[in-house]
């Protein structure tokens, strides 16, 4: 038997791994022979996180990204304390709605700290020399949300496509490292965000007009982190630059 | 902050001349109580009086005097 996306071996680091996607991508990897890094901010979660995990040497960070003037001192003892990175996945998100009436540059700022420069600092320290392994693989979560657009989300949906755009320059500028990065750029998928947002607007035309649209069905997290783990692994070793739709076919 | 105030920060959210909103007023009455500016409402009171506004609550206001009980 073989296994294409067999992680043995590989350290990882992932972002935003106290829930949603994150959560469950760290716990795909660590199956998949991962040793996982976790950052986040509650301390707690990321404890639960890493008891629903498989395997051993898995690490946890608390830390809050939005302090992105210390993220090269977390990285500098992350490599320390645990070597040099295969890998990085960029889960930490934040998706508030506000009408563009009152989005203003310290709310759009805000979100783009959290969805964007900080996965840009964590990817611009990760890939300094003696810090990552050749063959290493970053990945930012992206959203569908990045091409199609929504009321009240000028700031999300913006960070997005931030990332699907800075994914194909540092592909480029990170190739001759032996470094690839993609996104991942999922729909609808079954977690916590998408409750809230089904409690709160689930009646809501708009809401029932999204949903009708990804006509294949909501997607699983662990979908979202399997295609995270294809990219991890060697079997991917000529994607880079590239935004991986795992959307229902919304965007079909 | 006084109900002047208050009216203020409300005419501004939905684009009202000075002086157009009343206590009196029922939201139902209202062109643009529409899905945007509930959402705008929930930002609004996050923004001004750090209080959170869910949608259940949001549903049982009936005047502009409810929102600003809500306010305090």
């Amino acid at each position: 038997m073989i296994n294409p996306m067999d992680l043995s071996e590989k350290i990882i680091l992932v972002t935003g791994a106290s829930s949603g996607i994150g959560r469950v991508t760290a716990i795909q990897l660590s199956k998949l022979g991962g040793r996982v890094v976790l950052v986040a901010r509650n301390k707690v979660k990321l404890n639960e996180t890493v008891d629903m995990m498989e395997g051993r040497g898995h690490t946890v960070y608390s830390f809050d990204l939005i302090q992105i003037e210390k993220i090269e001192e977390l990285i500098r003892q992350i490599i320390l304390e645990n070597g040099a990175l295969n890998g990085l996945v960029h889960c930490a998100g934040i998706a508030p709605m506000r009408p563009l009436g009152l989005t203003k540059a310290d709310f759009l700022h805000n979100v783009m700290l959290i969805n964007f420069y900080s996965f840009v600092e964590l990817v611009r320290c990760v890939s300094k020399k003696k810090n990552y392994q050749i063959g290493a693989s970053f990945i930012g979560i992206s959203s569908t949300s990045s091409r199609i657009g929504d009321k009240s989300k000028v700031a999300y949906c913006a960070s997005k496509a931030a990332l699907d755009s800075a994914v194909r320059c540092m592909a480029k500028e990170l190739a001759e490292k032996g470094i690839r990065v993609n996104t991942v750029m999922p729909g609808f998928v079954k977690t916590g965000m998408y409750t809230d947002y089904m409690r709160e607007y689930s009646n809501a035309s708009d809401a029932k007009k999204i949903l009708a649209r990804q006509y294949i069905g909501i997607t699983e997290p662990e979908e979202i982190a399997n295609a995270v783990a294809y990219l991890l692994s060697d079997s991917a070793k000529t994607i880079t630059g590239s935004s991986f739709l795992v959307d229902g076919g919304s965007l079909s | 902050m006084t109900n002047r105030e208050k009216l203020a920060l409300l005419e501004n959210m939905l684009e009202l001349e000075e002086g157009e909103l009343n206590e009196e007023i029922k939201l139902s009455e209202l062109e643009n109580w529409n899905s945007m500016a509930k959402l705008s409402l929930i930002v609004l009171m996050d923004d001004e009086f750090g209080k959170k506004l869910s949608g259940e609550q949001i549903r049982r206001f009936e005047t502009i005097k409810d929102i600003l009980n809500f306010m305090e």
